[in-house]
């Protein structure tokens, strides 16, 4: 119970942010999409069901405040938090520059799927050029806000989990 | 799920209007330091445009003259309509809002969906999204924007639609491939099933496309410019204008 009064504190907190302060913070007419941020976060931080339902809350939440139909983001955002969780799982170095890349990438991505699939239901003319621009320029935006997101997201989608258990080895153990 | 999505937002319109109000002085802050060149810019451009205005007094009375004498004889008198001035806010939530803008005034104001949003030179488009106390305008060049129009010249009736990042209207069906369109001809909005009152005028034919076979498009330059607003009309509907809007223009 404790988990999800987290998470709906941390998606409540993230959609008043995006509304107020971030939407007076603009680059080229190009804002932070911090309920996207929280939505691929989630999944890395919660796995694939958990980063899942918090995504797709997160789009449900977004296309309230965004006036698009309902179901556009969460569309994008559910799948894309699927997505960041496989591949968390098949990371092979998770430095923390590396994270950042990835993070960074899964950003566009996520901004250009939303774009296409707004597209397509004629909500806005696809013009590549904008695209690719709106898309670099949120990911670069969020990514300021990724290390207290982050932190936030991961206590909120991993209340209730068993803790991390930290294993230490002399490293001489044999393999295989 | 529409009531929802209305209901959260309401929910965050007090916050909204607060940070707005907050972020204020930050904002014009931010707009010296990063957009300093642009305001610059635009206020060169003002000057310039105001010059140019003083210098074509005349010229534009006449204009204005002839265009009354024209929509005179079709029995245009769309500057009686009813209507409730609006202030724009900016642009919506999001990164996805082009050809869209937010207004200051909703539901509380009389204001429905659909609605025809107009200045004194001509259609600029309509409510799309109505909430308790704000509203969000789809400009007539969003290419999801439809309007019924008719040529002042011929009276064909056809459909325009938003021509997207051209800045134009593109009337691409209902228009006769043998009629003779005028460069420069009227066009308005033709009323009838649509919920924008008749004659409010739509722009001037820009490139009539007098050589097209079947898929004739005929160009129309925006009557109305729709950079740099401040302040918009939206016409009421007339079955519903005795709900008691608070302010009229």
């Amino acid at each position: 119970m404790t988990g999800r009064l987290r998470v709906v504190a941390i998606l409540l907190t993230a959609m008043t942010a995006q509304v107020t302060v971030f939407e007076e913070i603009r680059i080229n007419g190009v804002s932070v999409e911090l309920l996207l941020m929280v939505s691929v976060l989630a999944g890395f931080h919660g796995g694939p069901h958990r980063g899942a339902v918090v995504a797709f809350c997160a789009g449900l939440l977004q296309d309230s405040v965004t006036a698009t139909p309902m179901g556009l983001h969460a569309l994008v955002y559910a799948p894309l938090a699927v997505a960041t969780s496989h591949l968390e799982v098949r990371l092979a170095r998770s430095t923390r520059p590396f994270l950042a890349a990835g993070l960074a990438v899964a950003m566009a991505v996520g901004v250009l799927a939303t774009m296409l699939a707004g597209g397509l239901f004629g909500l806005h003319e696809v013009d590549a050029a904008r695209l690719a621009r709106t898309a670099v320029v949120a990911s670069l935006m969020s990514m300021a806000m990724a290390a207290p997101t982050s932190r936030a997201v991961r206590w909120a989608v991993t209340g209730g989990l068993p803790v991390d258990v930290a294993v230490k080895g002399s490293g001489l153990e044999s393999r295989g | 799920m529409d009531s929802f999505q209305r209901g959260m937002r309401d929910l965050l319109d007090p916050v909204r209007s607060i940070s707005e109000t907050a972020a204020r002085p930050l904002r014009s802050a931010w707009l010296g330091v990063f957009d300093y060149d642009d305001l610059r810019d635009r206020t060169e451009r003002l000057e310039k445009e105001l010059a140019r205005m003083r210098g074509r007094q005349l010229s534009s009375e006449a204009d204005r003259e002839l265009l009354m004498r024209l929509m005179g004889e079709v029995g245009i008198d769309y500057t009686t309509l009813d209507t409730v001035v609006v202030r724009i806010l900016g642009t919506p939530p999001g990164n996805f809002s082009s050809h869209t803008i937010e207004v200051d005034k909703g539901l509380d104001d009389g204001l429905s969906e659909g609605m025809a949003v107009v200045t004194g030179a001509g259609l600029v488009g309509r409510l799309e999204v109505v909430d308790r106390s704000r509203s969000i305008v789809r400009l007539a060049t969003h290419p999801a924007f439809r309007v019924g129009i008719r040529l002042v010249g011929s009276q064909d009736e056809g459909l325009a639609r938003g021509g997207g990042a051209s800045g134009y209207l593109v009337i691409d069906a209902g228009i006769r491939p043998d009629v003779e369109v005028a460069l420069g001809e009227v066009v308005v909005t033709s009323g009838g099933r649509s919920r924008f009152p008749a004659d409010i005028p739509v722009g001037r034919v820009l490139d009539p496309d007098p050589d097209a076979d079947l898929d004739r498009e005929i160009l129309v330059e925006p009557a109305a410019s729709l950079e740099h607003l401040s302040f918009l009309n939206v016409v009421l509907d007339p079955r519903q204008a005795d709900a008691g809007p608070l302010e009229r223009g």
